[in-house]
């Protein structure tokens, strides 16, 4: 059985794969918040080109990749296939892991998939300058490297506070000819106002979109080259671009008689997830039997910190008493949930999957993340995005659970970015600093008091 | 104020930093607290609450309406809120 399983690159797909054809239950149309009416392309016209309008509201089950994209695509895909031999081995498990490598893009992550075609619509449409925002900058650094491959200019919003944390991937886009500013900047309205209140804000990224979206609504007035925004994730034209992602694997699995029965990826905004779900999701709702799980981080563990004792399951003590981990029914944590997965950062198609019941969502706990990605880079050697690493401690969740039901499983992740510039996170992990909060002996006692006479379970 | 169990646990100190699952980087509470300028990060209580008791500091700090909104409140679709910019942006032109 190979490490590696490549695509030559005649094999690569040419269409890229669109779930919008295919979802058992279609989205409702966007509404404007003004007229609270369906929001037409013209709504969106001043910011997007119309090429990629319609792309974002296509019907379209396939989309043909133009061959310019198929060109710059070439410079690193088809993306290797990869069989994970080392941590199999390392877990012990009934499984086989098989990894869609997407950090060799020059960007280091799965962005590029769709900054790629993103650049080349707005190049077509006649675009000369593209705005956008970002946070750490794998999203600007990838529209930054597009925008050279197309001759066009790129204009970054960072974060203020990323800018001043993240200067690799800053310094990234200035080598592939961006100009990246700090948010809030001088440069716009909105960027301004935020300074008048206070000059030394740290920004966010809903500053950082603002002052993109102004930069391109604003460029034909202000006498700038006609300038559009782009986004990285989230939209539906996204999501369809990253498919090449899911479409190589399976071409790639298909090379090696495989078939996974578990699909693992880390959910954000929802893209390097769907670029490797959304074409097997397809044989899902024809009936195939799959577990797709989008992942997402969670500060808080599980509260495995309690004794185990008998306690009621609710604060009101009206279910049955139950042996469990607790901290005593008292005790009221906030919610813990895949709290992204329904927030206005995630994909609206993904949520749409997830409330239909196609996507299993999971939160996972930042310290199993890194111990997970160190897991990672010393079976297999490579040191993953943090963000990655979210999928990868569910991969070896699923590896262990494979294990205790005696069950033989394929699992595919997508390895959507490395950790080359992210090392600070590692450095803090390393010394510590992600610790969770740790309870004292007194307060865990305290907090038990309430359970003083309940019926201990046998251990 | 009827603090439950942490309550009484400091405001993490400005050193004390997690991971922003948004931003990709690490982040004080300072900087959670005040993400949307005039309210906090919408993930401010799953991201903080292991490290005191985020929820009572703001519900002691914001009034139930506004906490409401700060957390509760149903996410916009992104396509809405772009909407919503464009028109922002259409007001700073210069008027002919």
């Amino acid at each position: 059985m190979p490490t590696k399983i490549f695509l030559n690159e005649d094999e690569m797909p040419r269409q890229w794969y669109n779930i919008a054809a295919d979802l058992p239950t279609p989205l409702p149309p966007p509404l404007h918040p003004g007229t609270h009416q369906p929001i037409g392309p013209e709504d969106l016209a001043p910011i997007f080109p119309m090429n990629l309008i319609e792309q974002e509201v296509s019907q379209e089950r396939w989309i043909d990749i133009p061959d310019e994209v198929l060109d710059k695509y070439l410079l690193w895909r088809p993306s290797p296939l990869y069989r994970a031999h080392n941590l199999e081995k390392h877990l012990n498990c009934p499984v086989k892991i098989y990894y869609k490598n997407e950090g060799v893009s020059p960007a280091g992550s799965h962005k590029p998939n769709t900054a790629i075609p993103q650049a080349y619509y707005n190049k077509v449409f006649g675009v000369k300058r593209i705005a956008t925002e970002t946070g750490a900058g794998q999203w600007g650094s990838a529209l930054s490297f597009a925008c050279a491959q197309f001759g066009l200019e790129a204009k970054v919003y960072m974060v203020r506070i990323s800018y001043e944390q993240k200067p690799y991937r800053r310094l990234m886009m200035n080598t592939w000819g961006a100009t990246c500013v700090p948010s809030p900047s001088t440069e716009t309205q909105s960027g301004r106002s935020i300074l008048e209140q206070d000059p030394n804000s740290p920004g966010s990224l809903g500053i950082a979109i603002s002052e993109a979206v102004e930069d391109a609504v604003t460029s034909e007035a202000m006498g700038r080259p006609m300038t559009k925004y782009a986004l990285g994730s989230v939209l539906n034209h996204v999501m369809t671009h990253q498919s090449i992602i899911g479409l190589e694997a399976q071409k790639q699995l298909a090379k090696v008689g495989d078939y996974p029965d578990v699909i693992i990826g880390c959910a954000g905004g929802g893209s390097n997830f769907a670029g490797i779900s959304f074409p097997y999701m397809r044989d899902k709702i024809a009936g195939k039997k799959i577990d797709i799980l989008a992942v997402e981080p969670t500060s808080c563990p599980t509260l495995t910190k309690g004794s185990y004792l008998y306690d009621f399951g609710d604060t009101v003590r009206m279910t049955p008493l139950m042996p469990m981990h607790t901290l005593g029914h008292s005790f009221v944590p906030a919610p813990i949930h895949a709290g992204g997965l329904r927030y206005h950062g995630m994909s609206p198609l993904v949520s749409r999957l997830v409330m239909d019941g196609l996507i299993e969502t999971r939160s996972i706990y930042q310290l199993d993340t890194f111990a997970a990605g160190v897991t990672w880079a010393r079976t297999e050697g490579t040191i993953s995005a943090p963000e990655t690493n979210h999928a990868l401690a569910a991969v070896i969740q699923e590896a262990k659970k494979a294990k205790e039901e005696g069950k033989e499983k394929t699992i595919l992740v997508n390895w959507s970015g490395h950790g080359l510039v992210d090392m600070a996170a590692y450095d803090a992990y390393f010394q510590g600093k992600l610790r969770d909060y740790e309870m004292s002996k007194d307060e865990i006692d305290e907090a038990l008091k309430c359970l003083d006479g309940f019926p201990r379970p046998n251990m | 104020m009827n603090l439950p169990f942490w309550g009484n646990a400091l405001i993490p100190h400005e050193d004390k930093e997690i991971r922003c699952p948004r931003l990709g980087h690490n982040v004080s509470f300072n900087y959670c607290e005040l993400e949307r300028i005039d309210k906090p990060c919408a993930k401010c209580l799953d991201c903080w609450d292991c490290f005191f008791d985020v929820r009572a500091y703001f519900s002691e700090l914001l009034s139930e309406e506004a906490f409401e909104e700060a957390f509760h409140s149903e996410p916009k679709p992104k396509i809405a809120s772009l909407i919503e910019l464009i028109e922002k942006a259409k007001k700073t032109l210069p008027v002919k």
